[in-house]
């Protein structure tokens, strides 16, 4: 991106065919290479349904919850287990709007299904899993879904750009001016 | 739907807004019904200490007939399923229920497996760790609390009883109370929390719409008629319309290029003129 960056600052000055040529190779790379990372979130909200899926079945390939507890000690209560969700929830939203807003790509979706199957875990070794099972789905789906939005929306919006900046290339031969 | 600007300013807040809300919901709602259900026990067990020190006397005494008549009496009251006591081989001595006298309760039944797991059986165990929720053959959902009836001193030292003093429990008070009003009091809250977050989402959304339109969609739009109208136009063109700050930028700025357009195209027209005039 900062390769691109500062091509686009010198392109006033480097208007050669050759340039334009290597210009457009970069432009195509970088398309594909957004065209791969739009799917980010879609990825992760399709592996939070997978894990979503192996909670719902009680994680069956898991030791139960007493063998665990017995090594580990006691798991923290369901209801503090829960004011973690709702802080970790809003937290997780706030900062997913304000990269939208200042339009930072970040790439931190799989992180949170990190996240999310640890409060699963919290709560199935916790016995609390089936009273507290659709908090954590809805916590993910919101979470997963307004970071696909704002991948997808970045990557659609870079994409155009780079489309516009490779017709101006095809259609002129020279680079396209400096974006303010 | 999601190129639009109003697609893009209210999808993620929709989303964020109402997602959020329902994760909160579910887990107020987790919450409320933990403590319900633990109110419950400890209804249940209040009632079953209750049930234990009215009977206390009639047990010393050996008056089953008072005993059968004040389990019969609590049996009768609403919202109680049934009320039990066993002896140390788990037969029913005294029931609510006239039927169920004298049958032989099974160990490795529900709610019995709880103490009789291992070889020898729990004798102590907390409040929480007593109830038992299970639905009835009439399809009736169930919370059962079992109480143990200590052996104590004044049960085995007095001149007409002959319990051991190693005895530990004498037998077992079984209650069950219907979890019918609690069901229906967690669906009511169920209903009225899908309402609220239903009132909420529209709320917000309309919010938003409305702002967006008034500040944003509105202004965008008179914007985009002036400039097309004025593109239209060869003649001098208008003074843009009052909007706000930032549009209002762009307007003027417009209407600045238009207007130097149209000076030059004049000038170049006159000298136009006087070049044909001058010959």
């Amino acid at each position: 991106m900062t390769d691109m960056r500062e091509h686009q600052q010198s392109a006033d000055i480097d208007k050669t065919p050759d340039s334009a040529d290597k210009f457009r190779q970069e432009l195509l790379k970088e398309i594909s290479r957004l065209s791969r990372f739009s799917t980010r979130g879609i990825l992760a909200l399709s592996l939070f349904l997978v894990v979503s899926i192996l909670a719902w079945w009680g994680f069956f390939f898991l030791p139960a919850p007493e063998t665990v507890t017995a090594l580990l000690g006691k798991p923290p209560s369901a209801s503090i287990i829960s004011i973690v969700l709702l802080i970790y929830t809003f937290s997780a939203i706030i900062l997913s709007l304000s990269r939208m807003a200042a339009g930072i790509e970040h790439c931190s979706s799989f992180s949170h299904v990190g996240f999310l199957t640890a409060f699963y875990l919290f709560y199935y070794f916790g016995k609390s899993l089936e009273e507290n099972y659709w908090a954590v789905f809805g916590a993910g789906i919101t979470i997963l879904g307004v970071e696909s939005y704002r991948i997808w929306s970045f990557c659609a919006e870079a994409i155009t750009q780079k489309q516009e900046d490779l017709e101006f290339v095809a259609r002129t031969g020279r680079l396209p001016p400096k974006e303010y | 739907m999601f190129a639009t600007l109003a697609g893009k300013a209210l999808v993620p807040v929709g989303l964020a807004v109402t997602g959020f809300m329902v994760v909160c919901c579910l887990v107020l709602y987790s919450v409320i019904r933990d403590d319900l259900h633990r109110g419950e026990i400890v209804h249940a067990t209040n009632l079953a200490d209750t049930i234990l020190k009215s009977t206390r006397y009639a047990m010393h005494k050996s008056d089953r007939e008072t005993l059968a008549t004040i389990i019969r009496n609590v049996g009768e009251q609403k919202g109680v399923d049934h009320v039990r006591i066993f002896n140390k081989k788990g037969v029913v001595t005294f029931s609510a229920k006239s039927g169920e006298i004298n049958r032989q309760v099974d160990k490795k039944a529900e709610g019995c497996i709880v103490c009789h797991k291992e070889a020898v059986p729990v004798s102590n165990l907390g409040t929480m760790q007593q109830a038992r929720t299970f639905r009835n053959p009439d399809g009736m959902d169930v919370m059962s609390i079992t109480a143990p009836i200590y052996n104590e001193p004044d049960c085995s030292s007095a001149a007409c009883h002959f319990h051991l003093p190693g005895q530990k429990v004498l037998g077992t008070l079984d209650i069950g109370l219907s979890r019918a009003e609690l069901e229906r009091s967690l669906t009511m809250l169920r209903i009225q929390m899908i309402i609220f977050t239903m009132m909420s989402l529209i709320l917000t959304v309309s919010g938003v719409t409305a702002l967006l339109r008034r500040n944003v969609f509105l202004p965008v739009q008179r914007l985009r008629n002036y400039v097309e109208s004025s593109a239209k136009k060869n003649d001098i063109p208008e003074h843009p319309p009052h909007l706000p700050h930032d549009l209002d930028i762009i307007a003027a700025s417009y209407y600045n290029v238009k207007m130097n357009t149209f000076d030059k195209k004049q000038n170049s027209q006159e000298s136009v003129d006087d070049c044909n005039k001058g010959k």
